[in-house]
């Protein structure tokens, strides 16, 4: 029973570090989510551009190598990288290291929102350009009146999806002490020396986050559905 | 050689998919108010035929002419070819995320051809003339498999096209919708609509056609009035093609 004692002294003393733990990865995903998506929807836009040098179509290739980069490589590693890169290439960061992990956060999500637009564009039915290409819409006309909002469909699950696993990705950042969550055990571990009970109490808000945001996004999935 | 009664003339048309050579030098015209039946056996390229004289399949080499003017030139805003030229798919490929309406007049009122009023007016017009006169409102996901190949009859119609392409337009419907379509088809044909209509309903294509093209391997293999190809095949493929199909 002395694991619920100090699971319970814990909280009393440390309630405060949970709360702004919790809200500071809440924040961290949404910022990184927004962002994932801002930087994905251009580089989804760079790998559907059909302008060509040549043979060669520039945009889509840096944007297949970026996504297929980031995707390639650990998101730690991707981190270690920008807290000793950025500082060096922009010495003004030196004093704020958290913006470099926000920033790696940002670029990595932005690969995997690509892969998540390109998907959903891909899965609406090819025989729906033909159609509204075969009526005299260009290309462009079609991709805004009948691929995307039908694309939007297949995205807004995958995209709250990601902001589930990035909610469970960003404790990761915690290496580099940015205040998150997964910070504050660390915090706590530090000053008194148990590791199980603040990790249980860790681990189950991050479980009751993702647990209520994913069973909200089955809701809104079924919704899109019969709303066809 | 050109005739200004021609509203499309294809030369010498080759389509390879890679390797795979799928038209073989076809040469065909077809004129203002004439309906035209394609049969054929299955991989016979009656699709791709149909699908290069709109450009959705670009050819391989060859020429195609739609009112005199050559599409497959370079420079050619082909879409405002395709304005005028109605394609209707076996697999109706009908808006899911508009409604029948906004189906309609989507394309007119986007491209500038009619005021939004107008475009309402006359899809009402045209839907009532399907019977869908009721499900203006409706979304496709309501509308059998019927009903959504006559939307998409209306929606190409919408365009005000001087052509009307037809790539099995019942293939893909429960035998007891075929009729309905077909009519829909006949009422166009009778109006003076420029067909050509890829289909499998030899009865159909008996009925309303001027001429009958068979296609096979690739090229024309066959071609001629009703009469010549139902009734007095030469072509030793057509006489197999057709009894397998009339059975
Ligand atoms: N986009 C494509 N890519 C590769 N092969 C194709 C494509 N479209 C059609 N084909 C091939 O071309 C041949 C003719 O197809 P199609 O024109 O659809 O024939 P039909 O309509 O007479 O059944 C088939 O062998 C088919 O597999
Ligand atoms: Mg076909």
């Amino acid at each position: 029973m002395d694991i619920i004692n100090n699971i319970v002294r814990i909280l009393e003393k440390y309630w405060n570090l949970f709360l702004i733990g919790t809200a500071n990865t809440l924040l961290l995903s949404a910022v990184t989510v927004l962002f994932g998506i801002i930087i994905g929807s251009l580089l989804a836009l760079m790998r559907i551009s059909k302008l060509h040098i040549g043979r060669c179509k520039p945009l889509n290739l840096i944007a297949t190598v970026y996504v297929e980069f980031i995707r390639g490589t650990p998101l730690l590693l991707q981190l270690y990288f920008f807290y000793f890169l950025l500082p060096m290439m922009v010495p003004a960061l030196q004093l704020d290291k958290t913006f470099s992990i926000i920033l790696a956060l940002c670029l990595n999500s932005g690969a995997y929102v690509a892969e998540i637009i390109r998907a959903g564009i891909n899965a609406v039915d090819k025989g729906q350009m033909e159609a509204a290409r075969s009526l005299g819409l260009n290309y462009r006309q079609t991709m805004i009146k009948v691929i995307f909002p039908q694309a939007v469909k297949n995205i807004l699950p995958a995209l709250c999806n990601e902001f589930v696993s990035i909610i469970k990705e960003t404790s990761l950042a915690s290496t580099f002490f940015v205040g998150d969550l997964m910070t504050q055990f660390k915090t706590i571990n530090g000053a008194l020396f148990l590791s199980i009970e603040p990790l249980i109490i860790v681990g189950i808000i991050y479980f009751v986050l993702t647990f209520t945001l994913s069973k909200g996004i089955a809701v809104l999935e079924r919704r899109l559905k019969t709303s066809d | 050689m050109t005739n200004s009664n021609y509203l499309i003339e294809v030369s010498d048309l080759h389509k390879n998919f890679g390797e795979l050579q799928v038209l073989k030098g076809v040469s065909e015209h077809i004129s203002k108010g004439e309906v035209v039946s394609i049969i054929g056996p299955s991989g016979g390229g009656k699709s791709t035929f149909l699908r290069c004289l709109n450009l959705l399949e670009v050819p391989t080499s060859g020429k195609i002419l739609f009112e005199g003017e050559d599409i497959t030139a370079k420079g050619v805003d082909i879409d405002l070819h395709r304005q005028k030229m109605g394609m209707v798919f076996q697999h109706f490929n009908v808006f899911p995320h508009m409604t029948v309406g906004e189906n309609v007049t989507m394309a007119p009122v986007l491209l500038g051809k009619k005021k939004q009023n107008e475009a309402v007016d006359m899809a009402k017009a045209l839907l009532e003339r399907v019977g869908l006169a009721d499900k203006y409102n409706a979304y496709p996901q309501r509308l059998s498999g019927g009903q959504k190949q006559r939307l998409a009859i209306v929606r190409a119609l919408a365009m005000e096209p001087d052509v009307m392409l037809f790539d099995e337009p019942t293939s893909a419907l429960d035998p007891e919708m075929v009729g309905e379509v077909l009519n829909v088809i006949k009422g166009l044909v009778k109006e003076g609509m420029t067909t050509v209509i890829v289909t499998h309903e030899m009865g159909f294509a008996r009925e309303i056609s001027d001429r009958v093209f068979f296609m096979d391997g690739g090229v024309l293999a066959e071609k001629g009035s009703p009469e010549d190809i139902f009734s007095h095949p030469q072509n030793p493929r057509t006489k197999e093609f057709l009894s397998k199909v009339l059975y």
